[in-house]
């Protein structure tokens, strides 16, 4: 892990994406320190006393790429009282605290891999999509769910690198078939069922989770319970 | 401004009025005065930062030490910097960091061999041995004292895993021919950077080539924080277990007074233990408490931001002393970098010829007299002491430079806190004695 430093920011940016989604982009005093693609930060909102204790603080992927220095960009859905304080204070130009980075959810780039993305989870992929290079030997598969096709927020990061990877593919799943839907998109959760087929060696693969809890739990059962080895399934969890 | 802003803020202030009283502007008399061969460079920033640390009362590492890890990192061009409390600690974690379950198949297993050099400090060797490892000799070069690359191709062996050695009083080793062996034989590098912070070989910084590097904060070393040494590496990996080794071998990576950090403190599986068990009590090492303070971390951020000049300043008066003993080289072999170098001079290394018509022995003994402080090229051999007597070992070829330098080879300083009028006093008291005079040097000849 490399070395974690707290650091004082702004909030330099808010996009509100609805139904309680947001997207900061949080500006440093200091360049961001070196982090891997899928590791996370923690954010606190009351003031950090550098002589004293860090106060309370969540955790959040780094969606943002590590080539980028000056910010650092996190999704996030109000849930429970700190998402709500996020969404009632963290406004543009507003302090916040954040310490980084943490985290092994670092995907592996020397084997073909599944990565299972629900909702704001597809943050832990979003920079090892962008980072991947033109000529990836190894295919990447991702499969990417949120409750309406609106909320694939990172829809266009997606596409950005699948236009320039011939090795990715990519599976959208939506919930509320209702809104608009492409031809891409598949009705209904995150599925392994509708993944595996399409991977080229399943058993050689490893598969990355990141979503809420009971996506990771069905997602991760259903692997295991299709042959995939427990080393090679790799879940984002955090308590 | 809040009270107790304002009261650190008038601390400081007396704090520097007390560095000027005490500290500044002491000059030289060469009649009383030694020339030291090292030590602490410091001014008032030092000692505010020390007490501005010690009125946090933190005590354990906190933000001080973060920024030092951090700006030292950077300093690198590494991504993990940690503090240790010592050089000799950084190689103790370096070293056993190596001999990690988490390395797998690539891990070092007892009986495996690693290749080094006799002729230095006893605690670049004493991880090897500590680890159950077994120590490979090859012979130096006089003159840079690092080890001869010819007798490291030859001393590979079927169980050679490793090469840990040090740039020897700054000179960078043969990093060209290590990096080939490395590569070719599927070594770790281990380079103990404790006496060259600031060494390059061709153009980039020693210390930055090894898989791990360690680093020493003592007060003769390029800069200090008391007691302090540091590991590097480029590899997240090495670095979480290095840290591991470091902080009791735990698994966790929290710092001192911090929870939860990985967002899993009790939902992972480890070994027999039942799920969910607390992480911040499990271990997967066998380890250490090496850990600094914040006041040590404190100083040695004031440091680290004059390391530039002090680097500077070790080469102008390494320069120095060379054309001052250039015309008594026919009798005094003088040292010299390595090609493609550019030492970080940690000293200036001495060896007597054998042709030269006075011992070693005398030589230091008048210098000393003359308040010139002097000291050993380390332990010599350190196979010749008694600690090291009857270790497993093997040697390649000889070590007949070894002991060349155990027997005729010494160094004196070329630290910042050298200025003109010291080393006009090194120079008068080198000529005197080149020329004949031996006066005095029966007077108690002070520390060696």
């Amino acid at each position: 892990m490399p070395v974690t430093q707290k650091l004082s920011c702004v909030v330099d940016r808010v996009v509100s994406h609805g139904d309680g989604v947001y997207t900061l982009t949080l500006r440093p005093e200091r360049p961001v320190p070196r982090f891997q693609a899928g590791q996370f930060l923690h954010l606190a909102l009351d003031r950090y006393d550098p002589t004293g204790f860090w106060p309370e603080s969540r955790v959040f992927s780094i969606a943002s790429s590590p080539s980028r220095r000056d910010a650092v960009t996190i999704t996030y859905a109000v849930h429970g009282p700190f998402t709500q304080r996020m969404e009632r204070e963290l406004t543009e130009g507003q302090p916040a605290w954040i310490k980084l980075p943490y985290g092994d959810f670092v995907i592996d780039g020397g084997a073909d891999v599944a990565l299972f993305a629900g909702g704001t989870g597809v943050t832990a992929f979003t920079a090892f999509l962008e980072a991947l290079p033109a000529d990836m030997p190894h295919r990447v598969t991702l499969a990417y769910g949120a409750r309406t096709s609106d909320l694939l927020i990172y829809r266009d990061v997606v596409e950005r690198s699948a236009a320039r990877l011939a090795s990715l593919q990519v599976m959208y799943f939506v919930e509320d078939a209702a809104g608009a839907m492409t031809a891409a998109m598949h009705p209904g959760r995150v599925s392994v069922e509708a993944v595996w087929p399409r991977l080229a060696r399943p058993l050689e693969t490893h598969f990355y989770i990141s979503g809420p809890p009971p996506m990771l739990r069905s997602i991760g059962g259903d692997l295991r319970a299709l042959g995939a080895p427990a080393e090679a399934i790799h879940i984002d969890a955090w308590e | 401004m809040s009270s107790s802003r304002r009261l650190r803020e008038e601390i400081a202030a007396l704090v520097r009025q007390y560095y000027q009283e005490q500290f500044s502007g002491r000059t030289f008399n060469p009649d009383a005065d030694l020339v030291h061969y090292a030590g602490r460079v410091f001014d008032a920033e030092e000692l505010c930062n020390l007490v501005d640390s010690s009125l946090d009362f933190f005590l354990t590492a906190n933000r001080y030490a973060e920024r030092f890890e951090a700006d030292f990192a950077d300093y690198l061009g590494l991504s993990n910097a940690l503090l240790v409390n010592s050089g000799s600690s950084a190689n103790l974690v370096a070293l056993t960091a190596l001999t990690s379950a988490k390395l797998r198949d690539r891990r070092l297993q007892p009986g495996d061999e690693v290749l080094t050099v006799a002729a230095g400090f006893p605690t670049t060797l004493a991880p090897i041995l500590q680890n159950n490892l077994v120590p490979v000799f090859v012979d130096v070069s006089l003159g840079d004292y690092t080890a001869d690359p010819d007798q490291l191709r030859e001393a590979i062996g079927p169980r050679t895993r490793a090469i840990m050695m040090a740039h020897t009083l700054g000179v960078p080793f043969d990093l060209d021919t290590v990096g080939e062996l490395a590569k070719k034989h599927d070594l770790w590098v281990v380079e103990d950077n404790c006496d060259a912070l600031g060494s390059r070989y061709r153009g980039k910084l020693t210390g930055t080539y090894g898989h791990l590097s360690t680093f020493s904060f003592y007060p003769a070393h390029h800069i200090t924080m008391g007691e302090g040494g540091a590991v590097a590496t480029n590899d997240d990996s090495l670095g979480r277990i290095a840290r591991s080794f470091r902080d009791w071998g735990r698994d966790c990576y929290c710092a001192g007074g911090e929870n939860n950090t990985c967002g899993t403190r009790f939902s992972q599986q480890f070994g027999t233990l039942p799920y969910g068990f607390d992480h911040k009590y499990v271990y997967s090492h066998i380890g250490y408490n090496l850990k600094v303070t914040d006041m040590q971390a404190a100083i040695g951020c004031a440091q680290l931001a004059k390391l530039d000049a002090f680097v500077a300043a070790r080469r102008a008066n390494f320069d120095r002393l060379s054309r001052v003993l250039e015309p008594f080289a026919d009798r005094l072999l003088l040292p010299r970098g390595t090609p493609h170098s550019e030492p970080s001079w940690f000293g200036f290394a001495i060896t007597v010829q054998p042709n030269a018509g006075f011992t070693r022995a005398d030589l230091v003994r008048f210098l000393e007299a003359h308040r010139i402080e002097t000291r050993s090229l380390f332990a010599g051999n350190l196979l010749r002491h008694p600690a090291f007597q009857g270790i497993p070992h093997r040697i390649v070829r000889d070590l007949a430079n070894t002991d060349v330098v155990t027997n005729d080879t010494f160094f004196v300083g070329v630290y910042p806190g050298l200025d003109a009028a010291r080393l006009d006093r090194m120079a008068d008291v080198f000529s005197r004695f080149m020329r004949g005079e031996r006066a005095g040097t029966a007077a108690g000849s002070g520390a060696a």
